[in-house]
């Protein structure tokens, strides 16, 4: 029940942030000079980055405590999480090919940080794929933890060699050194908003998942 | 003292309880024959017992020691529902392989004879899949003889197979047994099991009904039970 | 001692299968070569465009072909059951893992061999013969990639009812890094710009350095059922 308190809280806290988040975007922030109107998809962009990459941490860490302790509840936890790091990284992606349409004249740039995400995003959907084909509980969570591990470590090599293989994205290297003081408090902001509606999801995402799987085991108890 | 120990079992399949609340204790030179009907939790009861797979709750010991640091991988012999041998590969090389992985001399007299005893030397240049049901059980269990383990855990070894071939099993078995090892079987043959076994137990949808000494129970007691839950034991 | 000494009759066992059951690298080779005629008829390359192409080329079918060989050969463990007779024995799941990563290292090396023989005789492109010492250090270190994640995955999707069809989702994303390093790396060997290999060489070093430890930690959890 304390989680029920802290869900509340959070989500009385996102009623005021996210509308206040959108209004600071779109009214406040001075419009960029080069790129125009256009750019204010970035706030958002940024920040669902960086919700995604909080959320597959959360994969990470929430696998290696399974194999670790081999308790259900840290499989709940990974699964979760990644359900919300899919969300989010389909977001960024999305956000990223708006912004790139008007700016690059089309609708995907082989920009380095983008085929991070895009490749990152295969993983996990694969991780939801190895999970769909495993009946067993304790596989299933075993085994994807082993791949919530690999997925992970991947990232920062995929990053590396992807920034290697081609840069085209000069605007971006220079983000808060170069925006305006106003652009990057507001930039800050959205990114703190986006971190609480991710631990905003997560809570509730596995606080049903613990109820589904409760359901199953009282619907299970009154078949036989 | 007991060699292995299992204590408060519990083994949860998605929303399917397979094993709850099984303790049980095994010491050297048991004999445990496990009865039970199909779906009874047999299977899921050895793999666990073998280590192969994970309780859901519940800690098991061998040697006094958790699982996971004991030895017991090297001195558990485990046959499953399927052979564990290499298809492919030639009788003889399948052998020579468990000799190379146990550093026993794959080319000596013992490896020689153990496949003499066990009817299978002059085949040792044909392919496992070019042998009879029968013939890969016992060789499956030949194995077991050539790297001396000290426990014997064999899931369903009479399964598939026909009169002549379930008796060959069967005394092969009886040499482990008079070879001082412990032995853990499962089996819905009444029979075989009840002849082999220092304690019985009877395991019916997840849990145990019984375990008990030899003497304590009768046959007839076992058939009973196989009845009345539609199967014959036989 | 002992856990090389496991690993290598691991390794001796499966060469064995290969010549007794032909389920592996046969198959591997004979998909190589249909690649490449299904490269050749896509892109109707000429001496020009082959050149540049070259390199990417053969990382696809080496990818591709080494998918096929890697879920074969841990199939053939799977079939039967008969890993447990690896797993009830002295040998610890690390020399298991090693042992099959070093089989899987051997068949794709050959399969690899065979590629770029088949790919100078079809695409008359005899460059590479003689550029071969450059390439074999690129080559080399992206096949232990390959077969460090690929040993590792065959295993995981095993588990799967899908089995070895859900391999490529898995392992291809994952291996990013090694074909982006064996075709750039290759590639300027093959367009005379040798030089620019070395940063590619580290971050293919790098990344079989960081998987070798990974999955060290991570196959014993595969053994368990």
């Amino acid at each position: 029940m304390k989680t029920d308190r802290s869900i509340t809280i959070i989500f009385l806290f996102l009623l005021v942030m996210i509308p206040l988040n959108f209004y600071l975007i779109f009214m406040v922030a001075p419009t960029e000079k080069v790129m125009g109107e256009v750019q204010r998809i970035f706030y958002l962009h940024i920040s669902l980055a960086v919700g995604a990459f909080l959320a597959l941490t959360g994969v990470f860490v929430s696998s290696i405590l399974f194999l670790w302790k081999k308790k259900f509840i840290w499989d709940t936890a990974a699964y979760t999480c990644a359900e919300i790091g899919v969300l989010m990284s389909t977001l960024v992606l999305t956000t990223g090919s708006i912004w790139a349409r008007p700016i690059w004249n089309a609708w995907w740039t082989w920009d380095p940080r983008l085929l991070t995400v895009l490749i990152l995003w295969f993983i996990y959907i694969g991780y939801f794929l190895l999970r769909g084909g495993i009946a067993d509980k304790f596989k299933k969570a075993q085994y994807s933890a082993v791949l919530g591990i690999i997925g992970y470590i991947d990232i920062p090599v995929v990053r590396y060699a992807t920034k290697w293989w081609k840069s085209i994205h000069p605007l971006l290297t220079q983000e808060g050194g170069g925006l305006d003081p106003v652009m990057k408090n507001i930039m800050f902001f959205s990114m703190a908003t986006f971190i609480l509606l991710t631990i905003f999801l997560f809570l509730f995402r596995f606080r049903l998942a613990r109820i589904e799987e409760r359901l199953e085991i009282v619907k299970k108890r009154m078949e036989d | 003292m007991n060699l292995i120990e299992i204590r408060g079992l519990k083994k949860q399949y998605h929303a399917k309880t397979a094993l709850n609340g099984i303790d049980i204790d095994i010491g050297e030179r048991d004999s445990i024959t496990v009865f039970g009907p199909n779906g009874a939790g047999k299977t899921t009861l050895l793999k666990i017992i073998s280590g192969i797979m994970s309780p859901t709750e519940g800690n098991a010991f061998y040697n006094n020691k958790k699982y996971s640091e004991s030895e017991m991988k090297k001195e558990v012999f485990y046959l499953g529902h399927k052979t564990s041998l290499y298809n492919a590969l030639t009788v003889g090389e399948n052998m020579d392989f468990i000799c190379r992985l146990f550093s026993i001399n794959h080319r000596g007299e013992s490896v020689k004879n153990i496949l003499k005893e066990h009817g299978l030397w002059e085949r040792r240049r044909d392919p496992v899949n070019e042998l009879s049901q029968g013939m890969k059980r016992r060789l499956a269990l030949a194995k077991g003889f050539m790297t001396d383990p000290k426990v014997f855990i064999l899931d369903e070894p009479f399964t598939g197979l026909d009169l002549r071939w379930r008796s060959s099993i069967l005394s092969k078995i009886k040499d482990i047994r008079s070879q001082g090892k412990t032995v853990i079987l499962s089996t819905h043959l009444v029979e075989e099991g009840f002849e082999l076994a220092t304690r019985v137990a009877f395991l019916h949808k997840g849990r145990f009904l019984f375990i008990k000494k030899k003497e304590e129970v009768k046959i007839e007691e076992i058939y009973g039970l196989f009845d009345s839950m539609g199967e014959t034991g036989k | 001692m002992r856990f090389m000494g496991n690993a290598a009759a691991i390794l001796r066992k499966d060469i064995l299968l290969e010549l007794r059951g032909r389920e592996s690298l046969s198959l591997m080779l004979f998909l190589s070569l249909l690649l490449l005629v299904i490269f050749n008829i896509a892109l109707d390359l000429d001496k020009d465009s082959v050149s540049s192409l070259a390199s990417g080329i053969l990382w696809v079918v080496f990818a591709f072909s080494g998918i096929l060989g890697m879920g074969r050969t841990s199939m053939a463990e799977r079939d039967e059951e008969a890993y447990l007779s690896i797993v009830f024995s002295p040998a610890s799941p690390e020399s298991f893992y090693i042992g099959k990563a070093l089989s899987n290292f051997l068949f794709l090396l050959i399969m690899e061999c065979f590629t770029m023989l088949s790919f100078v005789i079809l695409f008359d492109f005899e460059k590479i013969i003689g550029l071969l010492p450059q390439l074999l250090v690129p080559l080399v270190l992206g096949t232990i990639g390959f077969s460090l994640v690929g040993t590792l995955f065959s295993f995981l999707t095993t588990a799967s009812k899908y089995g070895e069809v859900l391999l490529p989702f898995l392992y291809l994303p994952v291996v990013v890094p090694v074909i982006l390093g064996g075709v750039t790396s290759m590639g300027m060997v093959l367009n005379g710009n040798a030089g620019g290999t070395w940063k590619w060489i580290q971050m293919l070093a790098v990344f079989d350095v960081l998987y070798l430890a990974v999955s060290l930690l991570l196959f014993r959890y595969l053994m368990e059922d």
